[in-house]
């Protein structure tokens, strides 16, 4: 019996030694790993502060980035709806008051003011795509929830992709920039699926649950490989993410086990809907 | 007989021995540092004058860390009085060093 006692006992030690060792490693407090030959240095907790705390630096960066762009944006598009809109307006005006002055006699003149008018109403109408393009006016006058719905209908208009809706948050006051944020990443992913996806149906969802707003667009197109969901290159689902993170959200982006693709965003409801509390 | 006899040192006043740590540490880093600190300062509040610290810095003398098997640092060795102990890490849990090394007797 008593011979049996010491190797036990042993084994006892190891074990409890080892469950120490797993407790330091763990609690991340070893400083280095003594080898047979070499003693190898381990900053875990130092380069984990340091990696968290640049993350940190990117996120706050790629946020400021991001309403920066937004900012000028508005102003870009202000300027042209009010420097091009009524230069343009006026020069149309004046069009048709030279073609009232003309003589039926001067028929080469007036085909080339009615031309010439033509061509102002397209580049008026240019301006204003461009304008709104630049800031959906539409997202400040109608909202959110309408303003995708017009989204998804134009798309399907240009497109000839199949594109629906749905909602259960109609009646929600959003915050203006997660509106803005939304919106673009509503729009971003439309452009992918019409660039990329060869889909014949897409369809967006914007749906208020327990555990925070919930946006989806999938499409039954040909699917997205794992490298262009994590690649650095891929500056459209780079954009996406940074716009969700930055609303303390999380974005996931994947193939679809039927076919296709599906980006989800979920976001807390007290940074999207206003008069949730935090 | 044998268990009678521990139970007996266990048990007893605080014995003015001297205590001998060796504490196996990788130069200044962030968690040696704090061990080394940790050290000095249960045995001024615990036993002081009645101990004595030998510091191993493994990035010189990696030959002693390998005698006293020493795998990770900070690792401190109670010597004497024996039984020997091993305790791994910063010595941040003042609590449980103290019961390691047999010191929580001289808390109260």
């Amino acid at each position: 019996m008593n011979n049996q006692k010491p190797p036990y006992h042993e084994l006892e030690t190891k074990m409890k030694e080892a469950e120490e060792l797993i407790h330091a490693l763990r609690t991340q407090q070893v400083d280095a790993i003594v080898g047979e030959r070499h003693v190898m240095l381990v900053r875990l907790k130092q380069a984990e502060e340091n990696l968290k705390s640049s993350r940190n630096q990117l996120r706050a960066l790629a946020s400021y980035l991001l309403s920066a762009r937004e900012n000028e944006r508005a102003v870009i598009a202000r300027e042209l709806h009010d420097e091009f809109g009524q230069g343009l307006t006026s020069l149309q005006l004046g069009l048709s008051w030279i073609s009232r002055k003309l003589t039926p006699g001067q028929k080469p003149l007036q085909e080339k003011i009615k031309s010439l008018s033509a061509a102002t109403t397209n580049l008026m109408r240019s301006v204003k795509n461009i304008a709104s393009e630049l800031r959906p006016g539409v997202l400040d006058e109608l909202g959110l929830v309408k303003t995708l719905k017009s989204e998804a209908r134009e798309f399907e208009g240009h497109t000839g992709i199949h594109c629906r809706f749905k909602t259960n948050t109609a009646k929600a006051k959003f915050d203006r920039s997660a509106a803005v944020a939304i919106f673009r990443i509503v729009q971003a992913a439309l452009t992918n699926v019409a660039r990329h996806a060869q889909a014949s149906r897409a369809r967006i969802a914007l749906m208020k649950r327990k555990n925070g707003l919930i946006l989806t667009v999938a499409d039954n197109g040909k699917g997205i490989s794992r490298k262009l969901i994590h690649g650095h290159d891929s500056l459209g689902v780079t954009g996406m993410r940074e716009r969700a993170l930055a609303l303390g959200g999380t974005f996931t982006l994947g193939a679809l086990r039927s076919k296709g693709t599906i980006l989800t965003v979920q976001i807390p409801l007290s940074r999207v809907i206003t008069g949730v509390s935090r | 007989m044998k268990a009678r006899k521990r139970e007996k040192r266990r048990t007893a006043k605080p014995v003015r021995e001297t205590y001998f740590f060796r504490l196996f540490v990788a130069g200044n880093e962030s968690n040696s540092s704090q061990a080394r600190r940790n050290l000095a300062r249960i045995c001024e509040e615990h036993i002081k004058g009645h101990h004595k610290i030998d510091v191993v810095d493994v990035l010189k003398d990696v030959s002693n860390a390998h005698k006293n098997n020493v795998l990770v640092t900070p690792t401190l060795i109670l010597i004497k009085p024996v039984p020997k102990v091993t305790v791994l890490g910063n010595l941040n849990d003042t609590k449980q060093v103290l019961a390691a090394l047999r010191l929580n007797g001289d808390e109260r």
